[in-house]
């Protein structure tokens, strides 16, 4: 008899237990997170708590990070992140590379991320010129820099410079050094992203980052395209053309390539190229 | 001599039936599982966070040792009064605190080579599943780190033996152990704050730098011993900095032991 309650009482308990853990469960994702906007501890601070494992720390911190990023692919609303997300983004990236200032993934993850999609441009050099500083054998990240600096900023002597202190480093391929020259070429600035940009796929082994950089290798072979039908254009009729189907009547090119990010290409009044989605993925594209 | 080889042969023994010691071999075991998956989660830099993980754990289940299983073997002996059997034989109160702290440097020593061969094995699975991501791996600088850590935790074990021959219990021993823990570990930072306030942005008192520089010599500076950084990385260490922190490090311990066999001396027995 005892042996039939206690069974009893214990199906019951396991029952209540599972229960009442899924609703608790769900109450707590209504409540808001810190991931994502909340308060990033200072540096100075998370240096004296973390004690010895501060490389466990800055791993975690930018695990966080990840992850926050990989749930935003979830949402419906665009752009996918506020812009209090990218300050939080930022601070915890920059946090963890505080506390271990050569783990090279935050670096990378904020090259990807930041520029492109969070137009934190000079944030993101910030961050890559200190661990061009600390990991001063790695030439990923004062490449990085240079890109940044000549497709972005159009800062061009800065990333010449950026590029000469990469190709000082062991492991670049040798357009390295021919790219720091040709950056002086501003009419070929298109063309030099194409490089720099297949230089950087070339080195990437994470899948979803090359893929990454894969459309936007064709987003910016499309444009060259372009471009180039333009400039072909211009030499002929001595004019901008006024739309890119302009082109086609008039036998420069066949056809308008396709964005991979799921925009529309057109001509501005000087003859330059633009494209709506602005070289991101539009809304229903990933 | 010959008195303290005995005492520190039992003390051995007696760390390895307790309890606790399976215990925080069993959790060392589960961290070092759970570095497989934390590992799997970055990117590139899977030898760096496979290196943390293995190290940590080490370091981790090393100070629960210290504080748990050490400090219950000074504490039991005085509790159940078996401390007045050694002492009637021919052994002086310093011959036993010098002995039961070789006994627990021992299980200290064993505890970290244990779980540094686990430590290995979750590192090379890690490595043979992703043979591109170790570039600047090395297995000398991960042997060196897990030394330190056994430096270090000898060290606070010293600590303790300070602390339990001057308090009453042994709860107040633990309290103390883990602030000496954390001032150490966080000492050299704290110090490099205070003198350098502007760079964090606040303000600090002149009193509070000259107390925080004051620290720094009386308390053992346990960051010395922590290369784990170095050894994720692959980053050089210079033999000279091996060198004084090994000699640091022995140099603190005789202090802090002739420090505690002469309060131990003077300490009344329940």
């Amino acid at each position: 008899m005892q042996g039939i309650t206690t069974t009893f009482l214990l199906a019951i308990l396991v029952t209540l237990h599972v229960f009442f853990l899924g609703k608790a469960g769900t109450e707590r994702k209504t409540l808001p997170s810190d991931a994502g906007g909340g308060f990033v501890i200072p540096s100075p601070v998370l240096k004296i708590t973390s004690l010895e494992f501060k490389g466990v720390v800055s791993d975690l911190l930018f695990i966080k990070v990840m992850v926050f990023k990989g749930s935003t692919y979830e949402r419906k609303e665009q752009p996918l992140m506020k812009p209090e997300e990218w300050q939080w983004f930022d601070k915890t990236l920059n946090a963890s590379t505080d506390l271990d200032p050569y783990f090279v993934d935050p670096y990378v993850f904020a090259n990807a991320n930041m520029t492109w999609e969070g137009g934190m441009i000079r944030e993101t050099n910030a961050l890559l010129e200190k661990g061009t500083q600390y990991r001063d054998w790695d030439w990923m990240l004062p490449f990085f820099v240079g890109f940044n600096s000549f497709f972005f900023l159009h800062d061009n002597a800065k990333a010449a410079e950026y590029l000469m202190t990469a190709s000082r480093r062991p492991g670049p391929s040798e357009q390295l050094v021919s790219l720091a020259a040709r950056l002086e070429y501003k009419d070929k600035k298109t063309e030099n992203a194409i490089l720099f940009l297949e230089a950087i796929e070339k080195k990437t082994e994470d899948e979803r980052l090359k893929k990454e950089y894969e459309t936007r290798i064709s987003a910016l072979q499309a444009r060259l395209l372009l471009e180039r039908s333009v400039s072909a254009y211009k030499e002929k009729f001595k004019r901008s053309p006024v739309s890119l189907q302009q082109m086609i009547e008039k036998g420069i090119m066949k056809e308008i390539p396709m964005d991979p990010y799921g925009g529309k290409f057109s001509i501005g009044p000087d003859g330059e190229i633009t494209c709506t989605s602005d070289y991101m993925l539009m809304p229903g594209q990933r | 001599m010959s008195a303290l080889l005995p005492i520190a042969l039992i003390t051995f023994k007696e760390g390895t039936r307790n309890r606790s010691f399976y215990g925080i071999s069993l959790l060392a075991l589960l961290l070092m599982g759970a570095s497989f998956f934390i590992s799997g989660m970055v990117i590139r830099d899977v030898g760096k966070v496979a290196v943390d993980m293995a190290l940590s754990t080490v370091s981790f289940a090393g100070l629960l040792l210290v504080l748990f299983v050490g400090i219950d073997l000074m504490a039991k002996d005085l509790d159940k009064r078996t401390i007045y059997m050694v002492l009637a034989r021919p052994i002086s109160r310093q011959q036993y605190i010098v002995g039961k702290f070789l006994g627990i440097s021992l299980l200290v020593v064993g505890t970290v080579f244990l779980l540094s061969i686990f430590g290995a094995i979750s590192i090379s699975a890690i490595k043979w599943a992703n043979p591109d991501y170790f570039p600047r791996f090395s297995w000398g600088l991960v042997f060196l780190a897990e030394a330190f850590i056994a430096v270090s935790l000898i060290l606070l074990s010293a600590m303790s033996f300070l602390f339990a021959s001057v308090s009453s219990t042994s709860f107040l021993t633990l309290i103390l152990t883990i602030m000496s823990y954390i001032i150490g570990h966080s000492l050299s930072s704290v110090k490099a704050l205070v003198e350098a306030p502007q760079a964090a942005g606040i303000t600090v008192s002149p009193l509070t730098v000259k107390l925080v520089q004051a620290a720094y010599f009386l308390f053992p500076n346990l960051s010395l011993f922590d290369i784990k950084m170095q050894a994720a990385h692959g980053l050089s260490l210079p033999m000279t900095y091996i060198i004084w922190t090994l000699c640091y490090g022995i140099v603190y311990i005789c202090l802090v032991i002739l420090f505690a066999a002469l309060l131990f001396r003077k300490k009344e027995f329940p």
